[in-house]
């Protein structure tokens, strides 16, 4: 009994050892994000110091907290501003705290949040901490009750992501013209559910208005769970691709790297095959050849985008305090990226052209269920 | 006396080599070990608040760690704390969610439940372990995921608010946190859930040592063939202490969903469990050792993110020194038996070739 | 003169933290002689021979090999000076042949040659009387013959010193005779042989002179043939040592213990005791003779409820047990000291008091409403470590652990005696001890007798068979050969049931 254990406590120091190292070595990662405008105007209040605390997941999740953290690193750069990252033990309301504390307690005051589990914990430290002021992503603050309190010292900020997954299942049905296609989702939350309806949106819109003959079959629109289950996803995609799916739609964190990796595995086989990306442009994650990616687009929103502005806003002393925001079509907050080498030019204006439209208001992306699967 | 003075001895250097390997981690990326213990500490310790902090993260290590260390006593390795964690508390959310009684009547119903939740977890492994020699440390991960799922699915069928991950929120009388403490200790989260692991800690050591339970399940640990020989039950003794390990875990999971969190997040196994692990060996699995080990780790975990706030420590880093110091304590324990068991070895492998050769 | 010795071993000094294990210790090894190295356990014999061995280092002293001084810092310097070593515990591989066995490990044998490595075997085995089949499985000869292997080793590998550690203790009176012989051969070959051993009439039959070792320090070295046992045994515990044990007639009494038609399987899912009766009645020692391995163990788990009973009945006292648990049977009155004190009888983490009431724990006056009482606890264990003489550090509090191996078997007893059984099962209670303590539970075991009570001594020392027992049952492959009267036997006749010959097929 005496070995097992040792061998296991010793697997975990490794572990342990090799997720340091892991960290370590991609906490630089994010700064390599190109500046696009060499000279950027901001305000002249440039004395605060801007702290983050991650949700569950890593700071290099792709996902969520990396594109917060690139946000506030490129607003950083560009203000000469001292930014600062902590990753809390787990995911609960007394963890964060403890975490924001942290910051505070350290000068950082101006205090980044993403993911709604951040929302009554933020309920607490807005009042808890007067002095700071808070950006909660994807979620409001309540004491738990769901009835918004959003302090003078805090914003919170939406997205419409139902908007985002429109453009990349149009764009998917567009260029694919006929097949089919699936979705996996991570945990079965509002964001990721937007996501999957807005897929579906555009993937019909793409059938009726321009005669495309995708399928979608309910059996393939699957929450894995979790956000972290890499293995979990691959298999999940794996299961679908094998029943013929052409392309995989994954909002799912930690579980769409597994889908990403399976797409890979079967690319380099030859085969056709698909992975939309979200939140950022994962493009780059889905090269499997040197040049060639397995990532058809990505539904983008703009976390980085919003952290940027509201950093700008506090620099101009216009912190939108009390306020929820939401980001979407026409503030450039949702979209696909600027750059997307495997859709052709002609899938690119038609999706350009749908833009205009919501924006327009000519078409309206639900953020519902209404009749869409799951 | 004087064999355990030597484990307390033995605890210390391991702790000593231990924070010399976070230390040696920190100078490797250039950061300054003493400003980085210095934080650490600090962060553990500096205010009322943080103090109230580091026990209300000690209170549910405290609890894992006797869970680990009761089971390691009688010879058995409770590795599945974690699951035994999740069913607690999932019961006990279920009382808090459910049942509308007075506060002092709803938590006494709530920590019975939990330590029966938890006491099922463990009692599997046991019977498992007992009746068909099925080894504990297998029995009790595959426990772990099956509490894993069904927390998730109970969860989302039944106990679910609004979001999908995790359980509505505790209504204020069923949770451990009451105002006085809050307020005492600055807003802390510190909650009853301390007093239940101090009870613990006492009850575990009156049982050891001065029950004939106590005087039973150690002897069936030490020396199980002996045990059986002298006409103690050792199946039955294994499955009492699989049932005591798990109803302190379920007290741990008490503590942490329904005092350290208000809710049950779903699809996450609770570090603590396995950290209980640590907390054992490093408090030579004893109660007070545990006590201590734990508040040790409290402080650990409650500085680590000040310490990264106040130097260039990130926070991976800074994670990575406290598992190094968790698992270089624990390990290196484990690393001298090792090292005394391969001389002993080697020593008797001499003594054979000295005669084959 | 000096040119006679092969190895000396002079002024060796070894300190271990706390004890000086050999204090200026001198042997001297004769060509072609025969010298018993004689001391009670711990006497320090081991720790000199280890370091004859190179295992330990000496910390003063000079090592002579064949009169020229040598620095023995590895086994593989003994090797290469011709010293070997047959080892108590053998180190064979069972599925191998014997030639397998010897060229197992030697150096530079990897294509092996087993025809001329038999060869050599077959020839060695003849020149010193060895009787060994080269192409015989170790697996199919028996323990004797093991031995003998384990001696063909050292042959094979050119030894001229062999140190036989404790040869006998695994044999049959008429294997320990040929054994015997064969040292005999092997000294008239011009080999030379240090024996270390505790068996006094061992040495008497075999050993040209004695060093007699006690508390590390050498008492003196003697020539056997001039010297009586009595006055080796004298040397070595350091007062006079009554060897007969003293005991009146039996008295027997009524049939405490019915063993009726007894089968269980043993580890191999066999029959290893096979359909066995025996009685014992209180105020006799029945002690139970046969070689290891033929369904002792089997036995003493039945009876002690250790292993399950494929068929046929317990009584005690006329009370059916043979369902009873382990804990019933010792409230019935069965006590049982066990073969393997350490596996079996003591919690050597526990504490000498704790290790008294390993029976007795959970009933008054140990315990009150599941509270161990510590006052009870310790006076009983005070009064046990009184009247058995047990030697510990710190009395009842001392853990098991620290005590010498005789003391802690004088505990084993004491709380076993203690008890006040009517059955006191005694299986191999003086492995290993030495002969102070041998005798003590010698004369604890009468008592038990001469107080009325059944004992049933299972024991592979046929002299502590013949000594105790008032009759004598022999056991071979699970079945009862024959039931006799110890005055009316002798160790040759019991020798032959040992070995599955029936009283009067034999002769």
């Amino acid at each position: 009994m005496k070995k097992t254990l040792s061998i296991i406590l010793s697997l975990m120091l490794v572990v342990a050892l090799l997720a340091g190292c892991n960290g370590g070595e991609t906490t630089e990662d994010p700064t390599a994000t190109p500046t696009p405008e060499p000279t950027v105007e901001f305000g002249d209040n440039t004395d605060f110091k801007v702290g983050m605390v991650t949700d569950a997941g890593t700071i290099d999740d792709k996902s969520f907290n990396q594109g917060t953290w690139e946000g506030i690193l490129l607003a950083a750069d560009d203000f000469g501003l001292d930014t600062k990252y902590l990753k809390p033990d787990g995911t609960t309301q007394a963890e964060y705290l403890t975490e924001i504390g942290n910051l505070f307690d350290a000068g950082y005051k101006f205090i980044v949040t993403p993911g709604f589990k951040f929302e009554t914990t933020i309920f607490e430290a807005q009042t808890k901490y007067p002095d700071a002021k808070f950006i909660l992503l994807d979620g409001y603050p309540h004491v738990g009750d769901w009835a918004p309190v959003v302090a003078e010292n805090t914003v919170s900020i939406f997205f419409a992501e139902q908007e985002a997954g429109f453009y990349a299942g149009l764009a998917t049905a567009l260029q694919l013209e006929d097949g089919e296609v699936g979705f996996i989702g991570g945990m079965e939350i509002p964001a990721v559910q937007k996501f999957n309806w807005g897929f579906q949106q555009g993937i019909a819109y793409a059938n009726d208005t321009y005669g495309t003959t995708i399928v979608m079959n309910a059996d393939n629109f699957i929450y894995e769970g979790s956000f972290s289950n890499v293995a979990g996803g691959q298999q999940l995609a794996a299961g679908m691709f094998d029943k013929g799916v052409d392309a995989i739609f994954c909002a799912a964190g930690g579980v769409g790297v597994g889908a990403i990796n399976e797409a890979k595995t079967r690319a380099e086989g030859g085969e056709d095959v698909w992975i939309v990306g979200v939140d950022v442009d994962q493009y780059a994650d889905g090269i499997y050849d040197g040049t060639n990616s397995i990532i058809l687009t990505s539904a983008m929103k703009g976390i980085d985008q919003a952290a940027y502005d509201m950093i700008l806003a506090e620099t101009y002393g216009t912190f939108p305090g009390g306020e929820m925001l939401t980001y979407d079509s026409s503030n450039n907050g949702v979209g696909i990226p600027s750059e997307n080498p495997n859709l052709s030019d002609d899938v690119v204006t038609k999706v350009l052209k749908a833009f205009d439209e919501v924006v327009a208001g000519t078409i309206i992306v639900a953020s519902e269920q209404g009749s869409l699967i799951k | 006396m004087k064999k355990e003075l030597n484990e307390v001895t033995k605890s210390l250097i391991a702790t000593f080599l231990g924070l010399l390997a976070g230390a040696l981690l920190m100078l490797s990326i250039g950061s300054n070990p003493i400003e980085g213990f210095t934080y650490l500490l600090k962060g553990g310790t500096m205010s009322i608040e943080r103090i109230g902090n580091t026990l209300s993260t000690a209170t549910t290590l405290i609890l894992t760690g006797l869970s680990v260390a009761f089971a390691f006593r009688t010879g058995l390795f409770n590795i599945g704390v974690s699951g035994q964690m999740l069913i607690g508390g999932l019961c006990a959310t279920i009382v808090g969610l459910t049942l509308d009684f007075p506060r002092p009547i709803l938590l006494f119903i709530m920590l019975i439940v939990a330590i029966i939740g938890g006491a099922i977890w463990g009692i599997i492994p046991g019977l498992l372990k007992a009746k068909f020699n099925v080894h504990e440390v297998v029995a009790t991960i595959m426990m772990n995921w099956i509490a894993l799922w069904v927390v998730y699915y109970t969860v989302q069928a039944f106990l679910i608010d609004v979001q999908e991950t995790q359980s509505a929120d505790l209504p204020a009388v069923a949770q451990l946190k009451v105002p006085w403490i809050t307020e005492l200790f600055q807003g802390s989260s510190l909650n009853l859930g301390l007093v239940v692991a101090l009870l613990a800690v006492i009850f575990i050591k009156i049982i050891l040592d001065k029950t004939t339970l106590g005087f039973e399940l150690k002897a069936v640990g030490f020396n199980r063939d002996a045990a059986l020989c002298n006409g103690i039950k050792v199946s039955r003794n294994i499955i009492l202490s699989m049932m005591i390990a798990g109803g302190l875990a379920g007290l741990a999971g008490l503590t942490f969903y329904t005092g350290f969190a208000e809710n049950m997040q779903i699809g996450i196994l609770p570090a603590q469990g396995f950290d209980g692990i640590a907390v054992a060996l490093l408090g030579i699995s004893t109660p007070y050792g545990v006590l201590i080990a734990a508040i040790f780790f409290g402080i650990l975990h409650t500085g680590k993110g000040f310490m990264s706030a106040m130097t260039d420590i990130p926070p991976q880093i800074a994670n990575t020194i406290i598992a190094i110091i968790i698992y270089f304590t624990a390990t290196s324990l484990l690393i001298q038996r090792l090292w005394v068991k391969i001389l002993r070895k080697k020593k008797s492998k001499k003594n054979a070739k000295g005669g084959v050769d | 003169m000096k040119d006679n010795f092969v190895v000396e071993m002079l002024n060796i000094r070894k300190e271990f933290p706390g004890v000086v294990a050999n204090d200026n210790i001198t042997i001297q090894l004769k060509q072609g002689e025969i010298l018993a190295l004689l001391g009670e356990n711990g006497a320090g014999k081991s720790t000199l021979m280890s370091i004859l061995f190179g295992l330990f280092h000496l910390d003063q002293g000079i090592i002579k090999v064949k009169g020229k001084e040598v620095k023995i810092t590895d086994p593989n310097i003994a090797n290469k000076l011709g010293i070997g070593m047959v080892h108590q515990h053998f180190q064979l591989v069972h599925n191998f042949t014997v030639t397998e066995n010897i060229i197992l490990g030697i150096e530079g044998s990897i294509v092996l040659k087993i025809k001329d490595a038999s060869k050599i075997i077959k020839d060695l085995s003849l020149k010193y009387g060895l009787d060994i089949n080269p192409n015989d499985k170790i697996e199919d000869i028996s323990v004797g013959m093991q031995q003998r292997v384990e001696i063909l080793k050292m042959l094979y590998r050119d030894a001229d010193v062999l140190i036989f550690d404790e040869p006998t203790a695994v044999l049959t009176p008429q294997e320990i005779h040929e054994l015997m012989k064969i040292m005999k051969n092997l000294t008239s070959e011009g080999k030379s042989i240090v024996l270390i051993t505790h068996k006094l009439r061992e040495i008497k039959e075999v050993a040209d002179r004695c060093t007699v070792i006690r508390r590390g320090k050498v008492i003196g070295t003697v020539d056997v043939k001039d010297t009586s046992e009595a006055k080796m045994a004298e040397m070595m515990v350091g007062r006079v040592v009554t060897f007969k044990v003293d005991k009146q007639d039996a008295k027997p009494g009524k049939v405490i213990l019915k063993i009726d038609k007894l089968s269980a399987l043993n580890n191999q899912k066999t029959l290893g005791l096979k359909e066995f009766s025996l009685e014992v009645r209180a105020g006799e020692i029945v002690g139970l003779a046969g070689v290891d391995g033929n369904g002792q163990t089997e036995l003493v788990e039945a009876l002690t409820g250790l292993r399950k009973i494929e068929s046929g009945k317990i009584f005690i006292n006329g009370k059916n047990l043979t369902k009873s648990s382990i804990r019933e049977r010792n409230e019935t009155g069965i006590a049982h000291i066990p073969e393997d004190r350490h596996k079996h009888g003591l919690v050597l983490e526990f504490s000498l008091g704790d290790n008294m009431i390993l029976k007795e724990y959970y009933h008054p006056p140990y315990s009150k409403y599941g509270f161990l009482q510590f006052d009870q606890i310790k006076k009983h264990a005070d009064d046990v470590i009184s009247q058995f003489d047990v030697r510990s550090g710190r009395g009842n509090a001392s853990k098991a652990a620290t005590l010498s191996g005789g003391n802690q078997q004088k505990a084993i007893v004491g709380r076993e005696i203690s008890s006040n059984p009517d059955l006191l099962i005694a299986v191999q209670p003086t492995r290993g001890l030495d002969v102070g303590a041998i005798e003590y539970i010698h004369k604890r075991l009468i008592e038990q007798r001469d107080s009325g009570k059944a004992v049933l001594l299972i024991s592979l020392e046929l002299d502590e068979i013949l000594d105790l027992s008032d009759k004598i049952a022999v056991i071979n492959h699970g079945e009862l050969i024959d039931l006799v009267n110890a005055n009316e036997t002798n160790e040759n006749e019991v020798g032959l049931m040992m070995a599955g010959i029936k009283r009067g097929e034999g002769q």
